[in-house]
């Protein structure tokens, strides 16, 4: 044990927003306190920008400023390394380089990472045991930790699900908006979208799907070929709720290579469902978006309204 | 790519049926492509694209497409369904596995019930020997061509190395071809230069490979006085696929120490690897080339600036797409070179 009173810095962007509910659980449970940056703001996409290349993807632009919003206030800062979670899958490669991305990129700044490469046989599990064997001399308390921040992530997931579900329980126009949990949530890029949406009067459904194995099933309907896990989750999500929605908003960030091919993949897979790509950069204005998304859900209306009257 | 056209169509040979030779690249290839391809796609994608159209046009009906280690790998699949919206007919195998010799082998198979096994290694072996020697002739071609006495003796010996090459059958064959042209080659005088600079050239794979699709950015270098060194070759990827991947990965890592800790990707490491080696050896600078977004050059390029930072060293970072202009890619060469230069001699008066 090395760090007993040391604080966990999170960066709350990427990753963040998948496995938050895990990473508290288990700092928490090791008796680390942790912090977190602040929601995304104009200042800290400013700062990402800075410190970026210039053709970094817009959530790697906003995640460098979140490490960089961190400075200071955490000992530690986590930064994991995810390659593949199965064996036939692998990650997006900017989660392969984040840490040594981060590591370059921001001066000043302390990172633990834990590296997940199950087809490599190296699991998530025995990374965040080694990482939490530097906050705590007992092996057990580890494990323990580790079992309790996994069912806690098990849990929040299966929750996100069900709100998905209660979301298409209403009546109304229905939207899916199909992008990555570090794009819907953030402050900066789902979520005034979202709120856009909303204001419409449409109820949002969030391309959220815990189950894994039901998610490898629907997209293969999709793509047999695809090997991006997190994508497998967006397709999956995309074959469960598209005959219950009215229409689909695709998010994308500027230049997502995965999104730009899965997305044109099922705009010629599925011709008959109404659906509108949404490319945010890092010079976004919300005028132009609100313009857009309002046609989009104007003419869902339009379209829910004829179907009433035939 | 690049002249590889040798010993793939070596390869198609197994498959007993007409071959449609890929038609030279040009800038109609990148425009169909470019028009038919996502936006943001990277320019490879968009090449492919527009190679394939032309390819139908000449009568071909089956594709095939390689994988690889970044989203290259998933190409297929979204080409496949762009080109079938586009109204063509024709069946495409997709090796999304990359470079195990079995699973050619099954694709190979299902498309000619005559072939057997004895006669697919043969041939592998062939096609293979056909590039190590086509990488061990352009190598000479890089390094020496900026020198030569006579303008385009090397280019002349090239191309007629590549009609030889075209026309080997057995290994002994391409041995003798290899020879003959290495030894005409190593005998064109070249003109000793004080001022000579060493230069390497890293990143993404196609784009150091097509030369169509980096403007012929070797020669170019060539004709600036500048000797260069490439590492990444089509023999390199062979000689480190299969079983000898993780020693080659534990090697590159600790060559790009303190900068990287773990792989990033497709050759975003070795791009990271070279140049830390490189500027130990004293070369004079690097050339970093990628497609426009191309995410594990981007991850090397962190590393790579916070090195050419904390050592004074050059790099010069170009990104390829459908837009590139020919005319900005001189300017800054010339710069670049010329600032290459301007150090030598400053550090020469130093000494």
């Amino acid at each position: 044990m090395e760090c007993s009173q040391a604080t966990v810095g999170f960066p709350r962007s990427l990753l963040f927003h998948k496995y938050h509910v895990l990473w508290s659980t288990f700092f928490e449970g090791l008796g680390v306190s942790t912090i977190t940056s602040p929601p995304s703001n104009r200042a800290i996409l400013e700062r990402g920008i800075d410190l970026a290349v210039d053709e970094t993807c817009l959530p790697l632009k906003v995640f460098l400023g979140h490490v960089d919003a961190l400075r200071g206030k955490a000992e530690h800062i986590l930064v994991p390394r995810v390659v593949t979670l199965t064996k036939q899958e692998t990650a997006c490669v900017k989660f392969w380089g984040a840490f040594d991305v981060a590591r370059n990129s921001v001066p000043g700044v302390n990172l633990i990472e834990y590296n997940v490469d199950v087809a490599n046989g190296i699991t998530e599990r025995a990374e965040l045991c080694r990482l939490g064997a530097r906050f705590s001399d007992s092996g057990r308390a580890v494990r323990r930790a580790y079992r309790d921040a996994r069912a806690a992530h098990e849990a929040h997931g299966r929750a996100l699900e069900r709100e998905q579900v209660a979301a298409l329980q209403g009546d109304g126009v229905k939207v899916l908006v199909v992008g990555h949990e570090y794009n819907l949530y953030d402050e900066l890029l789902g979520v005034p979208l979202m709120r856009i949406l909303r204001e419409q009067g449409v109820s949002v459904v969030c391309s959220e799907l815990a189950n894994m194995r039901l998610a490898r099933k629907l997209a293969r309907r999709i793509s047999t070929d695809i090997p991006w896990t997190y994508n497998k989750q967006l397709l999956g999500s995309v074959e469960l709720y598209r005959e219950r929605v009215d229409g689909i908003v695709y998010l994308v960030t500027f230049p997502c290579g995965p999104d730009s091919l899965m997305t044109e993949l099922c705009i010629r897979r599925l011709p008959g469902t109404p659906a509108i790509t949404i490319i945010l950069d890092e010079l976004q204005g919300e005028a132009g978006l609100k313009t857009r998304l309002e046609s989009f859900v104007d003419l869902l209306k339009a379209a829910a309204r004829a179907k009433a009257a035939s | 790519m690049g002249n590889y056209d040798i010993p793939v169509v070596t390869l198609a040979g197994m498959l007993d049926c007409e071959i449609v030779p890929p038609p030279k690249m040009t800038r109609r290839t990148l425009e169909l492509g470019a028009r038919h391809s996502p936006e943001f796609v990277c320019v490879p994608f968009k090449y492919n694209v527009g190679n394939y159209i032309e390819a139908l046009e000449m009568g071909a009906n089956l594709l095939f497409q390689a994988g690889g280690g970044c989203r290259f790998g998933y190409y297929g699949e979204v080409q496949e369904a762009i080109l079938r919206d586009l109204g063509y007919e024709f069946e495409m195998v997709r090796l999304a596995g990359g470079f195990t010799v079995l699973e050619h082998y099954n694709a190979f198979k299902s498309r000619n019930s005559r072939l057997n096994m004895v006669r697919a290694v043969k041939t592998y072996r062939l096609a293979s020997r056909q590039t190590r020697a086509l990488d061990l002739i352009e190598d000479i071609v890089r390094k020496r061509s900026g020198f030569e006495l006579e303008p385009g003796s090397f280019d002349r010996v090239h191309e007629r190395f590549l009609a030889a090459l075209a026309t080997t059958r057995t290994i002994s064959e391409v041995e003798q071809v290899e020879t003959a042209h290495r030894t005409e080659l190593e005998a064109l005088p070249t003109e000793h230069r004080d001022d000579l600079l060493r230069v390497g050239v890293v990143g993404e794979i196609y784009v150091l490979l097509e030369p169509f699709s980096n403007f012929f950015i070797e020669r170019e270098l060539a004709k600036r006085g500048v000797e260069v060194h490439r590492f990444s070759t089509v023999t390199s990827m062979i000689d480190h696929a299969g079983p000898r991947k993780h020693e080659h990965l534990r090697d590159i890592i600790a060559k790009a120490d303190p900068y990287l800790r773990y792989h990033i990707g497709a050759h975003g490491t070795e791009s990271v690897a070279m140049t830390n080696t490189l500027m130990r050896e004293g070369f004079d600078g690097v050339l970093h080339l990628k497609p426009f977004g191309c995410m594990p050059e981007v991850n090397a390029m962190a590393a790579l600036q916070r090195l050419s930072r904390e050592h004074t060293f050059p790099v010069l970072f170009i990104s390829f797409d459908a837009q590139t202009s020919e005319t900005g890619l001189a300017t800054r060469l010339d710069a670049f070179c010329d600032m290459l230069r301007m150090r030598k001699r400053k550090v020469g008066m130093g000494a």
